[in-house]
């Protein structure tokens, strides 16, 4: 996705999340975040903001849109 | 304590209640040919009760029920999947082998067939069955969290699947409007056309929705 870069799984790691343990608190499958993490999908205002509450970290530093 | 409670297959019901109604249906048809003249067996003109037909009404009611039962509990069936899918926010479950009930579009072509012989069109409707190829796919999702990334993809692929399909009958009506073909074959073309857009649409929308679910799945990793 141009112009799209998620740093999301920098702030999971530090946060000592798999895939499958943020992806069962988001409510969204694994594969969602695999995608979100490789920023091919762009996720929800909610999905943002519960992954951002979820690991901690602002939003605007897990989702940068040029 | 936990009890051991005395279950049985959920298939052995209408299975049994399908037996004895076919067993029933052979009594009354045997006693019907043999004491009865094969009253109600064989094509009737017109037809005045006699107290001997009784078996054989019994037995035909008994066969009506029957199929009205197996449309209760296959329209139970669906609203059951339909609720579990709502509450627990999950696909249904289904077996991909399910698909293969979309070799019965093949039966289309009887209609090339029936309509000589019979002026009979209705065959040709069993094109729409080639759409049931789709349940292959359905399967293969059976039981997914529906989260925002799924219903986005499913509503991509059904936009995608009425396009297609509404397409295909647009062109159709074009082409009929031109009158240049017999009406008896213009007749067959459109039902011909009209079951397969249907059964292709019927398809796209499942095949497109794994497609979109699964696309640059390879490419990914782990990542854990």
């Amino acid at each position: 996705m141009e112009g799209f870069t998620c740093n999301l799984k920098v702030f999971r790691v530090q946060k000592g999340l798999t895939q499958g343990e943020l992806a069962e608190l988001v409510g969204v499958r694994r594969e969602t975040i695999m995608r979100l993490e490789k920023a091919q999908y762009n996720p929800s205002l909610k999905l943002a903001v519960d992954i951002s509450r979820a690991v901690g970290a602002p939003i605007e530093e897990i989702f940068l849109f040029e | 304590m936990k009890t051991n409670k005395a279950s049985h297959p959920r298939w052995l019901l209408p299975v049994l209640a399908g037996a004895a109604c076919l067993a029933l249906s052979l009594l009354a048809g045997w006693h019907a040919v043999t004491y009865n003249g094969g009253r109600l067996v064989y094509p009737m003109d017109s037809y005045v009760f006699q107290p001997a037909d009784i078996p054989m009404l019994l037995s035909i009611g008994l066969d009506v029920l029957y199929v009205f039962y197996l449309a209760a509990l296959l329209i139970g069936g669906i609203l059951a999947q339909r609720t579990r899918a709502e509450s627990t926010n999950r696909t249904r479950r289904l077996n991909p082998k399910l698909g293969l009930l979309g070799f019965l579009g093949f039966l289309g072509f009887a209609g090339f067939w029936s309509l000589p012989a019979f002026g009979d069109y209705t065959p040709f409707c069993f094109f729409l069955f080639f759409g049931f190829f789709g349940f292959f796919y359905e399967g293969k999702m059976s039981n997914t969290l529906m989260d925002e990334r799924y219903r986005e993809n499913a509503l991509r692929a059904e936009r995608a699947a009425y396009k297609t399909g509404l397409n295909i009958i647009f062109l159709l009506l074009l082409i009929a409007g031109q009158g240049r073909v017999p009406a008896e074959r213009m007749a067959a073309a459109l039902l011909i056309g009209i079951s397969l857009a249907l059964g292709l649409t019927l398809f796209l929308g499942e095949y497109l929705l794994y497609r979109y679910d699964h696309a640059d799945a390879a490419g990914l990793e782990d990542g854990e």
